[in-house]
């Protein structure tokens, strides 16, 4: 069978920051290649992705086929317990009830009834309401079968099902919903070596100020850590492992297609307001493989030099394109198909001869389209 | 029998096998769990899944370069930002490499080297934040543990072995053995199971011991260029040799 998996590669260029802090409120860096290199962690880009979803997520687009949801958990049902066949409609019909949604009767005579709406529920959902539903039918025996509420609407959280889908859950309590991650993302690095910087300030007391009893000294002095750096930010989405998490082809592509546009433009929230440091990324190269995702960071393992010709972003994208091509041949590896896009032409060039050069959202949408259709293809 | 050699290589990487809680350490090479647990993710095991057959390879690391500690500080907060989890500790190797052998049945060795090749699930090098870098598989090689690491070329990064200045290079290794072996030592390091629920882990025997191999990078001290002045790149300590 066929695989499918989604590689995000950017550089991006972020001023005087520090939108990712250790406990002393040092910048975080790690060292690379032997150098010092700036470094935001994966879990805080991986949040910063997640609070955008909801800009790209139409969450009435997810869930296509679940009015049938009594009949969905019905079966599930019956799978794990196969001796409650009988009861398993009547059970998913409480187990609805106790979450709040409402059934009607089907449009079709002898089907199972259906909820008002669509429904987006995840596969690990329906697995875990078809449990409780089960653990509730054998505690009862032949008396009246109660379920939980409050577990039930936790259970089916739809809020949280397309996050949880694409970054897993591990929660050491077995009743809880763990989940294996779909989507990679690995410690954003600067592809130069960083030392961090400190700027000194002062706080003026205002009141002191106007007061001539009072010292002329500041009110309070300290100094905030910061670096400015050009990151090499990379995600793997393996979209096989998505659509098993959501059971729903279309629901895997358009989560796929929300979370590529949120972690392109998302960015970490820490210190922003000092430094106003939102920016997009200078370049964006994605990849579809049918093998496995490739992480091109060694193409900085060496250091770009602070003084490189035409600066930073365009040596950075140079030697993106290069090492890509050297592992491409190293690994016997043909992309299924590339898209770049970023700044202008010229910049990109080195990108342009690996991937078919675009802008963002046609970029987004032909990725979408390609993993609909080989998802259609693979089941 | 044979040996696959792997290069385990990325900007970080982190191999706990007593971590608990809110502080996660690393060890200073790849554990044997967090090498099988790799292997299971190519071929396809889930986590609950029994490792079966994988349990019969032996593992054996060489610390090609030993890279350094770097700790990393993380909060966490529930979805709606109201609850605080508690502060957590980990910590990683930066900028480290490491030779690995895998030795086993040849069958076995071709089916997980096919499956390194298209894994089943994304690989990491001990964390899910760390995927590999550079080029994993290095190839099937005749002999047992020993012998494999005793004989494979130094696979250091480049700006590693140019700043090491010395025609021959001494490695630590770690490897499998016998418990038998009079100089083993015993670590809880044997994965029994990775599910989640209780995850299990056993006791195995391990023998730490050195390697010496050449230098592919090294070149023997010639006189300086008066090239080497210009443009800042003067290296003042390079007329110095390293001692072996």
């Amino acid at each position: 069978m066929p695989r499918t998996i989604l590689d995000v590669h950017i550089i991006q260029s972020v001023p005087p920051s520090n939108i990712n802090r250790d406990d002393t409120g040092s910048p975080k860096t790690a060292v690379y290649g032997g150098r010092r290199r700036a470094r935001v962690s994966s879990q805080a880009w991986k949040r910063a992705t997640r609070e955008a979803f909801p800009a790209h997520l139409d969450r009435s687009e997810l869930g296509m086929r679940t009015r049938q949801v009594v009949e969905v958990l019905a079966t599930e049902i019956t799978r794990q317990a196969p001796a409650l066949a009988e009861r398993a409609a009547d059970l998913a019909g409480e187990v609805l009830t106790a979450i709040g949604i409402k059934t009607k009767a089907a449009r079709k005579d002898g089907a199972a009834p259906e909820s008002e709406f669509l429904l987006f529920l995840s596969h690990r959902q329906i697995e875990s309401l078809a449990e409780l539903a089960v653990t509730a039918a054998t505690e009862a025996g032949d008396g009246k079968v109660s379920i939980n509420k409050q577990e039930a609407k936790a259970r089916a959280d739809r809020e949280h099902s397309v996050d949880i889908a694409l970054f897993g859950r591990m929660v050491a309590s077995a009743t809880d919903l763990n989940v294996e991650a779909a989507v990679q993302v690995a410690h954003a690095l600067s592809v130069h070596a960083v030392d961090n910087e400190y700027d000194y300030f002062t706080a003026v007391d205002d009141s002191k100020k106007n007061n001539d009893d009072e010292d002329a000294g500041a009110g309070m002095i300290g100094t905030v850590e910061f670096n400015s750096s050009t990151l090499y930010r990379y995600a793997a989405l393996d979209l096989d492992a998505l659509c098993d998490n959501l059971g729903d082809a279309t629901a895997a592509v358009r989560a796929a297609e929300a979370f590529t546009r949120a972690f392109i433009t998302s960015m970490p929230s820490g210190k922003q307001n000092t430094f106003a440091n939102r920016t997009l990324p200078d370049a964006v190269l994605l990849i579809v493989r049918q093998r496995q995702p490739i992480n091109l960071v060694g193409a900085f393992e060496e250091v770009v030099e602070d003084n490189a010709e035409h600066g930073r972003v365009h040596a950075a994208i140079g030697k993106l394109a290069e090492h890509a091509r050297e592992l491409h041949t190293a690994f016997d590896e043909t992309p299924v198909a590339a898209w770049t896009f970023g700044i202008g032409e010229k910049k990109i060039a080195p990108l342009a001869e690996l991937a078919t050069h675009t802008t963002f959202d046609p970029a987004v949408r032909a990725v979408g389209e390609l993993l609909g259709q080989r998802l259609a293809a693979s089941s | 029998m044979s040996c696959l050699l792997l290069r385990l290589a990325a900007p970080l990487q982190s191999w706990g096998t007593s971590s608990r809680f809110t502080r996660r350490n690393t060890d200073r090479a790849p554990s044997r769990s967090g090498v099988l647990g790799l292997l299971a993710a190519a071929t396809g095991r889930r986590r609950t899944d029994p490792l079966e057959e994988l349990l019969d390879l032996r593992i054996g690391v060489r610390i090609e370069q030993p890279g350094r500690l770097e700790r990393d500080f993380q909060t966490a907060r529930s979805r709606d930002g109201q609850i605080s989890m508690p502060l957590s500790y980990r910590f990683y190797l930066a900028d480290a490499v490491f030779a690995v052998a895998v030795h086993g049945p040849d069958q076995l060795l071709e089916t997980v080297e096919q499956a390194l090749r298209a894994p089943a699930f994304p690989l990491y090098l001990g964390r899910r934040s760390c995927p590999p870098a550079g080029v994993l598989l290095h190839g099937m090689h005749d002999g047992d543990l020993a012998q494999v690491l005793a004989e494979a070329p130094w696979l250091a990064s480049p700006w590693v072995q140019k700043q090491h200045r010395a025609p021959m290079v001494t490695l630590d290794t770690v490897a499998d053995c016998p418990a038998t072996e009079p100089r083993a030592e015993l670590v809880r390091d044997e994965p029994v199971s990775f599910d989640p629920r209780h995850r299990q882990y056993d006791w195995r025997t391990v023998l730490s011991s050195q390697v010496t191999v050449p230098n592919p990078l090294h070149r023997s001290p010639t006189p300086i260029p008066a090239a080497a002045f210009a443009g800042g790149g003067h290296d003042p300590m390079a007329v110095f040799e390293e001692p072996i």
